[in-house]
């Protein structure tokens, strides 16, 4: 009863559910990125053992967010969270230029999982308030998105984990892009 | 059968898992066929069972009446010297070895050192186990694992032991098949040579006595993990923060005993990241002295484990002391040393290091300078690892489940026996029994939480009697190990990780720590065809006549094995029942789960205690494998879950169970004894104890006639002679009868005879003392005899105790009558022999 209830209010005012997996190198600020959107604060992490995960409400959406830690010996457990997955958030650190080529491979390895072809990709160019960064053009060119994501709906969104600063509105362009599943 | 448990991928192993998987295989079948006495898993149970019923050739005597008391084999077995669990000059290590882990900022979780060298295997999945997901949340979280691992080295060794092992079995078992064909009253009769055998086979052997059979069970025992990991935040290193594991790695089950040991250690090792940390650590634990534990045999566990008595078992600890100070060849030659003295005063026992309470013993690990105290169990049953609570288990379930009850849906015919509200302990259970895949997740709960879930999951099941779930048993694991657990064959791990809960393929049953709620997976195996054993009940004319309506429908809906043996208990049960007895029976509660779990919440609510509850859990396993043992005898025709006596011409039912089932059985309204028990008492089977628990429920629950229970005190009088019987008997009695709350009338009745077992568990001697007044003469003095044997008895005194004044009052009184009739008659005889 209660439950047919708030699915009715669900329909009426749109509000949806997306599971969302963020991924990335090791110290890309994943996981500052996740607590500024939990929290709105900016939190100081330690590296990530294992996983986080939280959730998000924002813009009638309910974002069911998973942090996977990234370091190198870890990624390949990555897969265990692809299935369900509707949107990919790819977190690369702006300034790392010499491991853009490694976050390219990943991200390939990634998006071209079968179980991963009807996701969205969100890239973050993380680490922007650093000087000498890359621009969000310029990581879509490293990262080859046009070819690595060919298929994909993408977005690079420039961002600054500490400050929040275009933490949302990637958000905001997955909530307006997700296709809801049939039900 | 036993191949299911060895033939299972070791995912949290570091062994070299193919070549010895193979290897214990064939062992164990060579066990199994060279001594099927012992053989111990059945391919219709899932898992391996220890025989806490007797061995089957057990010797009967013809002379039931023996009041007298026979010449105690008892206070000849005294003078044997006490042998240590934990001997001395053991080559076996308290704790194998020391692992530390940390995680790498750049590679993830590596393996720093291992002392004293390398546990072998992958050591990166042993990282990772070192360090559970969100280890960065928390700053300290603990975690067990297990091991399987055969030491290549030790291998060899093993299975020479083994072999020694069973050859020496086969030879006692020679010896008691002689006794069999062989004279009557051996143990009367030729009482020093047979002690010089015993002497002899026990003599040679350290490891002889069954305290150590869980090796023999299914290969050499599991290496326990216990691990500590610590989260520092530390703003001098780069990102932030140091996480460093150290872990100990015993065949002890007592794990947790190394607790603040680990605390001590790691802090140490945090500021000296050396591999000397680990050594100092290793040789600690390795200096700890055991060997003032005495050894028990397995009776003597379940009777030490069902007490609350604090002073139970004294004696040996007082001997084995006694010995210490004579020396190391101490000879059982004077007595003033090996004569157990009970009545030493408090003061002494502390000087003479006696433990204040036997159910452990307390010793000290001097540790970087630190005197720490560490206190480990007397008595392990098998299956019971570290220290967890059956308390908060079922708590964690019950109370969603009595607030809110939600339905399981899908229902499934092997897990929710009593329909979709089926209380979730009962489905654990069930899932446990039926080898299902269990996972307990405990999403931002501490990774040891999770572990002790699954501890103490493995100890509900086993209950001390059945096995093999530890085995099956990964207390954390990670996302990593998954493809490696989807291999095991019913599973039973703990997990953090809330992506479990999305993947209904990979478990059956999923008991969710953080919500209290278990859920059956959508995805569960479907129940194949009506097997056999079920399709044997519903045909007409199977079903005992009195419960067929009960059973009957039962039977009806269901289609699978546990709901026939559901069907089957009911019958019993209400067999067992008698009349009113069973006050409590609750409508439509064919399997008795409901009033049984209504016990146990009860017992808990009014505090009765971790020991009360794991006590009634192993009431519960015992039931249950008394029922499918009959089932399996019922329909397949045999059962090696209770060892059956062989069949022989002289006494065709070869099973109480299936005497009680075949003849009209008494209904719950008239008491009406079944013929057999009507009959004389050479009309029982010889292997009386083997349904020990049997013919105690007998008297406890059904209104026999006064005939009918003469048969069963008898029978039970004339099997109880030496000690090991009396352990046996005690182990019985101190289970208690099982019913929907340990016979709800007769502890009333207890209560009003003064205190029943001891510590008030179990039923003590309460239903045997009846016997004292029953009306035949001979019954009430083989029954005195009995109990007179009980009281001689170092664990049966306390029992005596238990049984209050009446009873004891009674006891004098049948005493002092048999020894005027005896005077009687040997005047009558004088006088017949004069005149």
């Amino acid at each position: 009863m209660g439950g047919s209830i708030s699915k009715m209010m669900s329909k009426i005012f749109g509000s949806k559910e997306m599971r969302l997996l963020m991924l990335g190198l090791d110290a890309a600020g994943k996981t500052t990125i996740l607590y500024k959107l939990k929290l709105d604060t900016d939190v100081t992490t330690i590296p990530t053992v294992g996983f986080n995960v939280e959730t998000v409400t924002y813009k009638n959406t309910k974002f069911n967010v998973w942090d996977v830690g990234g370091q190198d010996k870890i990624r390949p457990l990555w897969r265990h969270y692809f299935s369900g997955t509707q949107g990919l958030i790819f977190v690369v650190d702006s300034n790392d230029r010499d491991r853009m080529d490694e976050a390219r491979k990943e991200l390939e390895r990634i998006i071209q999982d079968r179980e991963m072809k009807d996701a969205l990709l969100l890239v973050f160019a993380n680490k922007q308030d650093v000087r000498g960064s890359l621009s969000p053009k310029e990581v879509s060119d490293e990262l080859m998105l046009d070819r690595t994501a060919k298929g994909h709906t993408w977005k690079v969104e420039p961002s600054c984990a500490t400050t929040g600063e275009g933490i949302f509105e990637g958000l905001a362009w997955l909530s307006s892009n997700v296709k809801l599943p049939p039900k | 059968m036993a191949t299911v448990l060895s033939a299972r991928p070791n995912t949290n192993s570091t062994g070299t898992t193919n070549s010895t998987t193979s290897r214990t295989l064939s062992t164990q079948h060579h066990t199994l066929s060279s001594n099927s006495d012992s053989a111990s898993a059945h391919s219709h149970a899932p898992y391996d069972h220890v025989p806490v019923q007797l061995p089957s050739h057990r010797h009967v005597s013809n002379s039931h009446i023996n009041g007298n008391g026979i010449p105690s084999p008892m206070s000849r077995r005294r003078q044997r010297p006490i042998k240590s669990q934990y001997p001395a000059n053991s080559t076996e290590k308290h704790v194998e070895y020391i692992l530390v882990a940390s995680f790498d900022i750049d590679r993830g979780s590596v393996m720093e050192h291992q002392y004293p060298g390398p546990v072998g295997g992958d050591e990166h999945m042993l990282a990772e186990l070192m360090l559970p997901d969100q280890t960065h949340l928390r700053s300290q979280d603990w975690t067990i694992f297990f091991l399987h691992k055969d030491a290549a080295g030790e291998e060899d060794n093993e299975m020479k032991q083994r072999r020694r092992r069973r050859r020496r079995r086969r030879k006692k078992q020679g010896e008691d098949g002689q006794m069999k064909a062989g004279a009557e009253d051996r143990e009367d009769v030729d009482g020093e040579d047979g002690q010089g055998e015993e002497d002899e086979i026990d003599g040679d052997n350290d490891n002889f006595d069954d305290s150590s059979d869980e090796e023999t069970f299914d290969g050499p025992p599991l290496v326990y993990v216990l691990n500590l990991v610590n989260t520092k935040q530390d703003h001098t290193v780069k990102r932030g923060a140091v996480v460093k594991a150290m872990a100990v790695c015993t065949r002890h089950s007592f794990l947790h005993i190394y607790k603040p040991l680990l605390l001590l250690a790691l802090e140490q090792y945090f500021a000296n990241p050396v591999i000397e940390t680990l050594a100092g650590l290793y040789n600690a634990v390795n200096a700890m002295d055991l060997s003032l534990m005495p050894r028990l045999n397995s009776y003597e566990r379940f009777i030490l484990q069902s007490s609350d008595a604090k002073d139970l078992f004294l004696e040996k600890f007082e001997a084995i002391i006694a010995q210490r100070m004579a020396g190391s060849n101490a000879t059982p030659s004077n007595p003033a040393l090996t004569a157990p003295s009970p009545t030493m005063n408090p003061s002494q026992r502390a000087r003479y290091g006696l433990p204040r309470d036997t159910h452990e013993l307390e010793s000290v690990v001097p540790y970087a300078g630190i005197p720490i105290p560490v206190k480990v169990p007397t008595a392990l049953l098998p299956e019971t690892v570290g220290d967890f609570s059956l308390v908060k288990l079922i708590t964690t379930f019950s109370t969603p489940h009595s607030t809110s009850p939600q339905p399981f849906t899908p229902t499934h015919p092997h897990l929710t026996t009593s329909g979709g509200l089926t209380h979730p302990i009962i489905v654990l259970l069930n899932a446990l029994l039926t080898q299902k895949r269990i996972i307990f997740l405990g999403h931002n709960l501490p990774s040891s939480d999770v572990a002790e879930a699954v501890l103490g999951a493995c100890a509900l099941a086993s209950g001390g009697v059945l096995r093999g779930f530890t085995r099956h048993a990964f207390p954390y694991t990670d996302l990593t190990k998954i493809d490696d657990l989807l291999k095991v064959p019913g599973f039973i791990a703990g997990v953090t990780n809330p992506a479990f809960a999305h993947k209904t393929e990979w478990w059956d049953l999923l008991c969710d720590l953080g919500t209290g709620r278990m859920r059956i997976s959508n995805r569960i195996e479907a129940v194949s065809p009506i097997p056999e054993g079920v399709r044997f009940f519903q045909q007409p004319g199977h079903l005992p006549s009195a419960s067929s309506s009960t059973a009957g429908s039962a039977a009806g809906t269901a289609v699978s094995g546990i709901s026939a043996l559901a069907a089957a208990g009911a019958s019993l049960s209400a067999g067992l029942g008698g009349s009113g007895l069973m006050g409590t029976v609750i409508s439509g509660d064919a399997t008795g789960d409901v009033a049984f779990m209504a016990g146990v919440l009860r017992a808990i609510e009014e505090r009765h205690g971790e020991g009360a509850v794991r006590r009634k859990f192993r009431r519960w396993v015992v039931k249950f494998t008394r029922l499918a043992a009959a089932f399996e005898e019922w329909v397949y025709g045999a059962s090696m879950l209770v060892i059956a006596p062989t069949p022989s011409t002289t006494h065709p039912p070869p099973s109480p169970f299936i005497a009680e089932h075949t003849s009209p059985a008494p209904s719950t309204s008239s008491p009406k004894p079944t013929p057999n028990n009507a009959s004389s008492p050479l009309s029982l089977p010889p292997e009386v104890l083997t349904h020990g628990y049997h013919l105690h429920d007998r008297l406890a629950k059904l209104r026999l006639t006064s005939e009918g229970s003469g048969a069963v005190y008898l029978a039970i009088c004339g099997v109880v002679k030496g000690e090991r019987e009396v352990e046996e008997l005690l182990a019985v009695v101190g289970g208690g009868v099982w019913g929907a709350d340990g016979g709800v009338q007769g502890g009333a009745l207890q209560g009003a005879a003064g205190g029943g077992g001891v510590g008030g568990q179990g039923q003590g001697l309460f239903y045997l003392g009846f016997g004292l007044f029953h009306p035949k003469v001979e019954v009430r003095e083989a029954v005195a005899g009995l109990l007179g044997r009980v009281r001689e008895h170092e664990a049966g005194r306390h029992f005596w105790v238990g049984v209050g004044r009446f009873v004891q009052g009674a006891w004098e009184r049948v005493e002092r009558a048999r020894e005027a009739r005896v005077r009687d008659a040997e005047e009558e005889a004088e006088e017949a022999a004069r005149g």
